[in-house]
């Protein structure tokens, strides 16, 4: 039986799917045709088949993007994807963050900007294009199929976004043909990553992964078609390009971690992290064996290897951060879609094409025999890369724990302080490779003179150990002797870096770009040592709460400080006072007030911080901090705890006559007489009198019965005055009470009783006091993390440099 | 001998180093009753016990939170945790431990949470809009 659905609007998705199998198709068909191409090369319609199919794999990949923006743009919450990601309350730039949260928004990104890249290659790489193009519209191809959403042979290919919602998900409400009419909003978008670096980090990272495939291209096209040098040439801007963007979006993450999670830091050693950064460092590593390559002709294989292996470890990152592999190990990971195999086929396919490549080119690469100059540049450059290799090695061993538990059927855990496992290790490879980038710039390709190069050692050596002298004092980084050693290393590269560059503004701008790049590098070390080594959590609990029992012997102070509203607060030379907040649905900003003072008394410091959190019904409270930036050290304050917001529901209303007493606390019972005073919670009250004269408004008294109104007055601490006249009245021998409230002050005073000779029963009902507000937040101190934003600046800035002097040399030689 | 060949023995034993570095840092997913035998620090896999009550009274102490877990093997044990309560904890559907028993009680010094409900898990939330 079929439903006829109302209200859905289907078109959009069926366009997208269409375009999805038309990037697929047109993919297969241009790869077919560049691999032709490549082949029968005078056979020019391969060659034009091969573009046709291109151009409408670009076409179709625009398409898919604009039918998935238009879906999630107007809610139509018909589709999963829309549904699931976001909802009517998003505002449009994170409706483009949403776009990104799923797997299948993902992938369409890497597409996508595979696609502009290939439209770069097919522009510029003339003799090339045939051979690269058909390895890049392989992948295209590839990352095509993880959309399409079909089940061959019983194996699911693919997640599609544009699935409907009654599709993907079995519940009563699809049997009946309005359900539309009862989904009023989507799941949203995941507050953490409602945040503006969520709109960029993603798309830089893609374009960093993405652009990692071109020198792979290049590399099995120069194994394929036997141009062996050639190849590496082209393949240096295209790799120096990818390392620049991988690397400043790897950082965008960890600023995004930084300014918007809660973990008080900006890199965490997860798995997605590591993921990312480990092609990073062998790409980084490949470029410097292509320089030393092309200098003296050594080291072929290591430079090639390098170069084809970085993209298929992008492809392993993908399967460590899409298949669910990860599992308990990291917070960050996307769930699994069912794609497990297909990633690893992915994975495979490619590895594979290197392995084919490698071996069967084997005997014809160039590869020398002789030894290399000890003291020659290239020398140094290659073991440079190998450290960073060894470095890699560590990052993908410990990070694929959980793939060799999935592998072997073993069940090992990461280390259970994962940081300084990491740490201790990439603490030395970071100090070997900072002397190596020192020791670099003052050898010469081929050979160098021992003695000039002693000399010129020496001077640098002396400057570097009185800065990091200096460094080490100021920056308080001496508690560790590793820190002092990774300190001098930095110190030592920026110092003989900064040599170079000084040299290039002399006129040999040609050289600029590696040593901006160092230093950069150096910068980033620099910040990176002294924030994590320094850092120091500022809310510490040390005094003013009383212990627990059964917890007396805490071995740290607790790091999270509660604070009640206008309740100052000394912490760490700071008074904090949380003075409010404010509500900008969803969030809610606190305002934590600081401010410190020097002996005098003087303020000679202060400032507002807004910390906000969201109570999301989906997720509680998900804090965001707020951060004071200084030249020289941030002040980091994020919310871990407060009060539930009010729900306007939750509240009875209470009304005069009510029977119940409901909302308040237990009422005190007292015999009173004309001029005693009474406490209450908030003041007191006195009785003035006793009326016996009162009336009641609806109800006309008869004769014998009897109507007293006691005369109260009731002072607030705060000054106001009320007063108050419950009622007591007998009605054919019945007694009847009347109860008076002041709602100002949480009162309900009853009068139930004349007892003869004693006095008046007075019964005094209380609402419990509103609860003060609160907030538990911690604070954080990061000392010169502007080294760290800094380095990475300059670093880009190097690769930039680097990347137009390399493609200069490229048309030179081209020309 | 060549350079490349001390290189390349260099290289191994630092990777060999590596290896055990790796081996002896990693640890395993263990039980309350594994716990019990061990001073060292260990992960422990289980579940919140959502029938018994959370305690987390930050008006009293800020980085006091105490609740209850049962493990793989269906032991429950009291954890408790030196810090604020963590974010959307009762949603959680599997909890990883790092820390040690003291006593009766398992003191950890870190949780992460695996809550796939929050965003992922596909629950239709449906509200009737009444005319």
């Amino acid at each position: 039986m079929d439903i006829q659905y109302q209200g859905e609007s289907l078109l959009p998705g069926q366009l997208g799917q269409f375009f999805i199998i038309l990037s697929f198709g047109s993919a297969l068909l241009s790869c077919i045709s560049y691999l032709f191409a490549t082949k029968y090369k005078e056979d020019r319609s391969w060659h034009q088949l091969a573009r046709i199919g291109f151009f409408i794999n670009v076409a179709a990949v625009i398409g898919i993007g604009s039918c998935l923006f238009y879906i999630i743009y107007n809610h139509l919450f018909e589709y999963h994807y829309a549904w699931s990601h976001s909802s009517r309350t998003l505002p449009v730039y994170y409706i483009i963050s949403s776009f990104w949260e799923g797997q299948e928004g993902s992938f369409w990104l890497w597409m996508f900007w595979q696609a502009i890249l290939a439209v770069v290659v097919v522009a510029r790489s003339r003799q090339w294009e045939d051979p690269v193009m058909t390895t890049i519209m392989l992948c295209q191809a590839v990352l095509a199929s993880m959309l399409i959403g079909i089940e061959v042979l019983g194996e699911r290919v693919g997640s599609s976004p544009f699935i409907l919602l009654r599709q993907a998900l079995e519940a009563p409400i699809f049997s009946r043909p309005d359900y539309l009419t009862m989904i009023a909003d989507g799941n949203g978008l995941n507050p953490l990553l409602q945040n503006y670096w969520m709109v960029i980090h993603p798309p830089t990272l893609f374009l960093g992964f993405a652009s990692m495939i071109v020198p792979f291209a290049y590399g099995i096209a120069g194994l394929w078609q036997r141009k062996y040098k050639e190849w590496l040439h082209a393949a240096l801007p295209w790799s120096l390009f990818a390392v620049m963007v991988l690397g400043a979006g790897i950082i965008m993450g960890s600023f995004w971690a930084y300014e918007a999670l809660n973990f008080g830091g900006f890199w965490a050693w997860d798995p997605v992290e590591n993921a990312s950064i480990i092609p990073w460092f062998t790409l980084i590593a490949a470029v410097h064996v292509i320089l030393a390559y092309k200098n003296s002709g050594h080291a072929y294989f290591t430079a090639t290897f390098l170069v084809l292996i970085s993209f298929v470890l992008v492809i392993y990152a993908s399967f460590l951060t899409r298949s669910g592999v990860l599992g308990e190990t990291s917070v960050h990971a996307f769930t699994d879609l069912g794609m497990y195999w297909q990633l690893v086929a992915f994975n495979l396919l490619f590895l594979g094409i290197m392995a084919y490549f490698l071996i069967s080119r084997w005997k014809e690469l160039p590869i020398t025999k002789k030894d290399e100059d000890t003291y020659s540049r290239e020398f140094w450059l290659f073991i440079g890369a190998l450290i960073l290799v060894v470095a890699c090695v560590q990052i993908i061993a410990t990070t694929s724990i959980p793939v060799f538990n999935a592998l072997f059927g073993t069940k090992v855990a990461p280390p259970v302080d994962a940081v300084a496992h990491y740490n201790k290790w990439q603490t030395a490879f970071a100090i070997v490779v900072l002397l190596l980038t020192a020791i670099g710039q003052f050898l010469k390709y081929k050979r160098t003179t021992p003695k000039v190069f002693y000399v010129k050692l020496l001077v640098s050596l002396i400057v570097s150990v009185l800065l990091t002298a200096i460094l080490v004092y100021v920056t308080k980084v001496y508690v560790n002797v590793l820190f002092i050693v990774l300190s001098f290393a930095a110190v030592f590269s920026l110092v003989a870096n900064a040599r170079v560059l000084g040299d290039a503004f002399k006129g040999r701008w040609k050289l600029a770009g590696s040593s901006v790049a160092h230093i950069g590098f150096a910068l980033l070390i620099i910040g990176a040592l002294v924030a994590a080594a320094t850092n120091k959590v500022v809310s510490l609990n040390a005094g003013g709460s009383i212990p627990i029992a059964g917890f007396e012997e805490r071995e740290k102070p607790g790091e999270n400080l509660f604070l009640y509203i206008n309740q100052p607060m000394k912490m760490d030379g700071y008074t904090i006072t949380y003075v409010g907040d404010s509500v900008a649905a969803p969030n809610v900003y606190y305002k934590v007030n600081y401010e410190r003072k020097n002996e005098k008394g003087d303020v000679v410091e202060q400032f507002q911080l807004t910390p906000n959190a969201q109570q999301n019904p989906k997720m509680g409270l998900i804090g965001t901090p707020s951060t004071r930036h200084y030249l020289t050290r941030d002040i980091y304050t994020i919310v871990t705890s407060a009060p539930k917001l009010d729900d306007p529901t939750a509240h009875a209303h209470d009304e005069q006559g009510h029977q119940a007493n409901e909302g308040y606390d237990e009422p005190t019972i007292q015999l009173v007489q004309v001029g005693d005073t009474l406490r209450y919670k908030n003041g007191f009250v006195i009785v003035k009198g006793v009326d016996r004269n009162a009336t009641l408004q609806n109800m006309p008294l008869a004769n014998g019965d009897l109507l007293f109104a006691l005369q109260l007055e009731v002072h607030a601490v705060t000054g106001e005055v009320y007063s108050a006249h419950p009622k007591y009245l007998i009605k054919n021998g019945n007694p009847f009470d009347f109860a008076h409230d002041i709602a100002d002050q949480g009162l309900r005073f009853r009068f139930t009783k004349i007892v003869p000779d004693k006095g008046m029963e007075l019964m005094i009902y209380q609402k419990p006091l509103p609860e003060k507000k609160w907030i538990v937040m911690k604070a954080i101190e990061f000392p010169y993390i502007n080294f760290f934003w800094c380095g990475t600046i300059i670093m880009t800035i190097g690769f930039l440099l680097s990347i137009f002097r390399r493609n200069k040399e490229l048309k030179r030689k081209m020309a | 001998m060549k350079k490349g060949a001390i290189l390349g023995i260099i290289i191994i034993a630092v990777a060999i180093a590596m290896i055990v570095s790796i081996y002896t840092d990693s640890s395993t997913y263990a039980s309350f009753k594994d716990a019990q035998q061990t001073a060292s620090e260990i992960h422990v896999v289980g579940e919140l016990n959502k029938t018994k009550t959370l305690y987390y009274n930050p008006t009293k102490d800020a980085n006091y939170f105490a609740f209850y877990m049962v493990d793989h093997d269906g032991t429950e044990c009291k954890v408790v945790f030196n810090g604020a309560k963590p974010q959307d904890f009762e949603r959680s559907e599997q909890i990883v431990l790092t820390g040690k028993m003291v006593g009766n009680e398992f003191h950890a010094s870190k949780i992460l949470m695996k809550c796939p409900s929050k965003y992922n898990k596909d629950q239709v939330e449906v509200t009737e809009s009444k005319a």
